[in-house]
């Protein structure tokens, strides 16, 4: 009797081909007698209780067939059996290989170590920051609006917080807490205040507490705050925390919740949450909104409630040109708003090592080849002896399997190691801390490994499937001069080399983008500048401030090693701040202007390096009377004040002209690096008593340009000392404040450069290679050659022209593939194409001068050939 | 071992493994006969080859020169082993 299909099916996967028919029948007979006897249901048991318990022993038996090479005499003439055997047995053939070869092993290991570990690392990095669901309930349904931190709480209040086509929606803007501990320095907290729909719009519930309730964000409302996580647990981790006080810019507040571990709006850098008392009579624009869609709005229908919303704002409130909140209104969804600016320096970093992984790949395949070429004669015997091509491919696989393992172990470490190095050489920026190294890497590490290393198996495989075998057996004394083997090789290496003329290119981009960037002028001398940002508290009063802003001062221009010292409202190179009303006595003709505005402290452009043009500074002798002392800035002057002298002109903020300009200065970057120069004034800060922002950057010129960075610490206790109540915020220089303003690029450019070198270090080893088979090949030809008559020189200058053309096919590849890489680069672009031409001719100068280096030394080899022995070895 | 060679001529796996259940008592499975037979063909205690046996080619077992030796010599020890044991005492001891 016949077995039943799946046991049958079963048994015929773990028997030996010579034993499969026997047993078969066997138990195919005890089965029919054990059905006559017991009936089929106990048959039917039977039969399963003995092919589940064989299981175990027979696929121990194949494994140790496997492993010890037994076959048993009675099987010999019909040998094979389950596949699992034959694998295992080409798995030690292939580490035994592997072991005789070190060398080689060496470099196909580390080779692919390097491109997996890269991309097992860029790749779990993408993963946690960009891939990684939102901590926030159903986050497709969230959106941000336009404008974002232009939104004043009168416009936010006059929808009676209720937004056609929203659920709901909440007002927010960041703000700078300072945090009050009892005995512990008062510390500067990245903090949020906002409505209290906040966290009902995030879909977020606090792990303690309540969180917001309604009526926490109306005027006069008791102080209360939501800490986060990380907060909580740096204060002590009080289950009972929830009631309890805690000082805040120097108010009592009452916390209310803390946010669940995980939890993070709008960046993960942010450890507390406020509710802003929201006045429906203040217009200062700070606020960004962020609602959850109504249900049964989707983006794409969000048109008609947002032509609403513009409507109500355009009958509400009246706007200038420059300040249009009824114009180009939409909406983005949370997850491009918050991650949107991350996406295309990682995704530039994931194409880059995905490349990498591509050329590592390439050189892998090239050396294999290269190993099944050498072994032609081993090969060819194989054949007669009865391989089947089937069975030579699997060695093969075999071999690549376990480069491939050992290749995702070393990988493994690297990707732990360059994690760390990335996730700091990246412009991640308040994500930069957040970035965790799990076990999915170590995962992805393997299967990339594996992966890889079957695509690189194919290569040889299918150079044996097109080879004739048997051939090889008679061809073993004649050159092999290079037949479809050496040409895979030979296009693998072209390969390569469009690979590596990808990368460096895009470096090469990114170079001249920054060094474009760092080309522009700032407007002021960055060497030897501390820049210190101080937080005084929201509940000082302003002449308070100018107190304690004068007793800094003088302290810090005592310290050694500072000349000047000063102060700022807002710093040059960190975007816009202040704008003010501006007219100008006798000039009808300008009216609703606004400029830029800075409250600035005396000796502040000295210390800042920005020219005086015109007329004089601020004294100390400019004091709040009838007359403010204004310093303008050369685009000011320029757009108002063309073709005469302004030093001496009234102007004022609407219908009063109260002050006076004394002096221009030349322009500061005072918005960002890459805009044109702004229009700004500047005045002395003790000209306005009741306007003095708690937050101020402190500005120290030190005597020696390169003694920025070792004042520093001297200056921060200076501050604690003088001011205890007052958090210093950041301590750096100028220069790299500067280096910050250049953008995202610098470091990617770093990071681009780095990866194209060591496309240029496996290029390099590639080139290496195919030339070395090339010339080992042909060893007899030059051998002859030269006895012949051909010149060392000749023979190194026709090898290395091989190489050359290879290198030269890659790159002209390559530059077709640029076009469209570029691309993923444009946004960080600046300045520069995607198709400069300079860059372009960099990266291919740079690969043929590697490729042509890597050619030289099989040339030199070659040229040393001797004839006499080469041909008696023959 | 034994079971081979109780089980006489033609001695094939599923012979042998009737033979094991039918003087244990107990179920044996098939692939842990083959297996077993597998090591001691290794271990050169037993000799396989192809003969037909009811029609189909049969892989059959018999005891090598060295396997009947060893074979012998455990007998010997066993009994040497048991000499002098009572036989009530260690079911006595069981039965505890």
């Amino acid at each position: 009797m016949t077995l039943p299909p799946l046991p049958a099916v079963l048994l015929r996967a773990l028997l030996p081909v010579a034993e499969r028919e026997e047993v078969l029948a066997d138990l195919g007979a005890d089965y029919a007698r054990q059905r006559a006897g017991r009936g089929s249901f106990a048959a039917r048991l039977w039969l399963w209780r003995q092919v589940l318990g064989s299981l175990p022993a027979l696929v121990g038996r194949t494994w140790w067939r496997g492993w010890s090479g037994f076959e048993p005499t009675a099987n010999r003439m019909r040998p094979g059996g389950p596949i699992m055997e034959s694998w295992i047995i080409d798995l030690r053939y292939a580490a035994r290989r592997l072991r005789t070869r070190p060398l080689y092993a060496l470099l196909a290991v580390l080779t692919l170590a390097l491109g997996v570990g890269g991309t097992a690392a860029i790749f779990s990095l993408v993963r946690g920051l960009l891939l990684e669901p939102l901590p926030y309930a159903a986050e497709e349904e969230i959106a941000v609006f336009w404008n974002s931190g232009s939104w004043s709480e009168a416009e936010f209040l006059s929808f009676d917080r209720t937004f056609p086509g929203f659920r709901t929606v909440s007002a927010y803007r960041t703000e700078a807490l300072t945090l009050e501990s009892p005995g512990a320095p008062t510390r500067l907290l990245p903090g949020i205040s906002s409505s209290v729909e906040l966290f009902r719009v995030l879909g977020a519930t606090p792990a303690l507490g309540p969180g917001f309730r309604p009526g926490d964000d109306v005027l006069a409302a008791e102080p209360v705050v939501v800490l986060s996580d990380g907060l909580w647990r740096e204060l002590g981790a009080d289950a009972a925390v929830v009631g309890k006080r805690i000082r805040l810019d120097g108010v009592e507040r009452t916390v209310t919740g803390v946010m669940p571990p995980g939890f993070w709006f709008p960046d993960p850098t942010v450890r507390a949450w406020v509710p802003e008392p929201l006045d429906p009579a203040n217009r200062a624009g700070n606020y960004a909104l962020v609602g959850r869609l109504a249900p049964g709005t989707s983006f794409e229908g969000i048109g008609g409630p947002l032509a609403q919303i513009t409507r109500r704002l355009g009958e509400e409130f009246t706007y200038g040109a420059q300040w249009d909140m009824t114009k180009n209104a939409e909406v983005t969804p949370v997850r491009e708003f918050l991650l949107g600016s991350l996406r295309p320096a990682m995704l530039a970093t994931a194409a880059a090592m995905a490349l990498i992984l591509l050329i590592a790949c390439a050189n892998v395949a090239a050396l294999m080849l290269g190993q099944v070429d050498g072994r032609a004669g081993e090969l060819a015997v194989r054949s007669a002896l009865g391989a089947d091509r089937r069975r030579l491919t699997q060695q093969l696989v075999a071999e690549a399997l376990v480069v491939g393992v050992l290749a995702g172990a070393v990988g493994a470490v690297l990707a732990a190691i360059s994690f760390g190095l990335l996730a700091r050489a990246l412009p991640l920026g308040a994500w930069a801390d957040s970035a965790r190294l799990d076990w999915t890497l170590f995962l992805a590490a393997i299967v990339i490994a594996i992966l890889a290393a079957l695509c690189v198996a194919l290569v040889p495989a299918l150079s044996l499937r097109r080879g004739d075998l048997r051939g090889g057996l008679t061809r073993l004394r004649t050159t092999a001069a290079g037949g479809k083997g050496s040409r895979m090789e030979s296009g693998l290496v072209v390969a390569e080399v469009a690979l590596a003329v990808l990368l460096a290119a895009g470096a090469a981009l990114l170079v001249r983008s920054v060094s474009k960037l760092y080309a522009i002028d700032p407007g002021l001398d960055a060497r030897g500048v501390a820049v210190l940002d101080i937080a005084m508290g929201a509940s000082t009063t302003p002449p308070e401030r100018q107190q304690v802003l004068a007793r800094l001062l003088t302290e810090l221009r005592a310290l050694p090693g500072v000349r000047l010292a000063s102060v700022t409202q807002k710093l040059p190179l960190r975007g816009s701040g202040d704008n003010w009303g501006f007219a100008v006595q006798g000039r009808p003709d300008i009216t609703g202007v606004t400029t830029a505005v800075r409250l600035v402290g005396l000796d502040y452009f000295e210390t800042m390096g920005m020219k005086l043009k015109r007329g004089r500074t601020h004294l100390a002798s400019d004091q709040p009377d009838a007359e403010d002392a204004v310093v303008i800035n050369q685009a000011l002057a320029d757009r108002y004040f063309a073709g005469e002298d302004p030093v001496g002109r009234m102007i004022g903020g609407g219908s009063q002209f109260t002050e006076r300009i004394v002096g221009v200065v030349g322009n500061a970057a005072e918005a960002q690096l890459t805009d044109d120069p702004v229009p700004a004034r500047y005045y002395v800060y003790v000209e306005a008593p009741t306007y003095t922002p708690e937050n101020q950057t402190l500005v120290l010129r030190t005597t020696r340009p390169g003694d920025a960075a070792a004042v520093l610490d001297a200056a921060r206790r200076t501050v604690h000392r003088t001011a205890p109540g007052v958090a210093v915020r950041e301590a750096t220089t100028m220069e790299q404040v500067l280096a910050e303003a250049v953008g995202p690029a610098r470091q990617l450019m770093v990071l681009l450069a780095l990866l194209t070198g060591l496309a240029l270090v496996l290029g390099a080893i590639g080139v290496y290679g195919v030339i070395s088979h090339f010339v080992e090949r042909r060893k007899r030809d030059w051998g002859i050659r030269i006895a012949l008559g051909l010149t060392p020189g000749r023979v190194i200058a026709q090898v290395v022209g091989r190489g050359t053309a290879l290198v030269a096919a890659g790159i002209a590849l390559g530059l077709v593939g640029v076009a469209v890489l570029a691309r993923l680069l444009a946004s960080l672009l600046f300045g520069v194409g995607s198709t400069d031409p300079f860059a372009l001719a960099g990266a291919a100068a740079a690969l043929l001068a590697v490729g042509m280096t890597a050619a030289f030394l099989p040339a030199w080899r070659a040229s040393r050939v001797d004839p006499a022995r080469v041909l008696r070895e023959q | 071992m034994l079971a081979v060679v109780r089980t006489g001529d033609a001695a094939y796996g599923m012979r042998v493994r009737e033979e094991i259940e039918r003087v244990t008592g107990r179920d044996v499975t098939i692939g842990a006969v083959y297996a077993t037979l597998d090591r001691l063909e290794a271990k050169g205690l037993v000799l396989s080859r192809r003969a037909p046996v009811d029609g189909l080619s049969r892989r059959l077992f018999a005891p090598s020169a060295r396997g009947a030796r060893a074979l012998a010599e455990t007998r010997v020890l066993r009994e040497r082993l048991w000499q002098g044991v009572d036989l009530r005492a260690v079911l006595a001891l069981g039965g505890a």
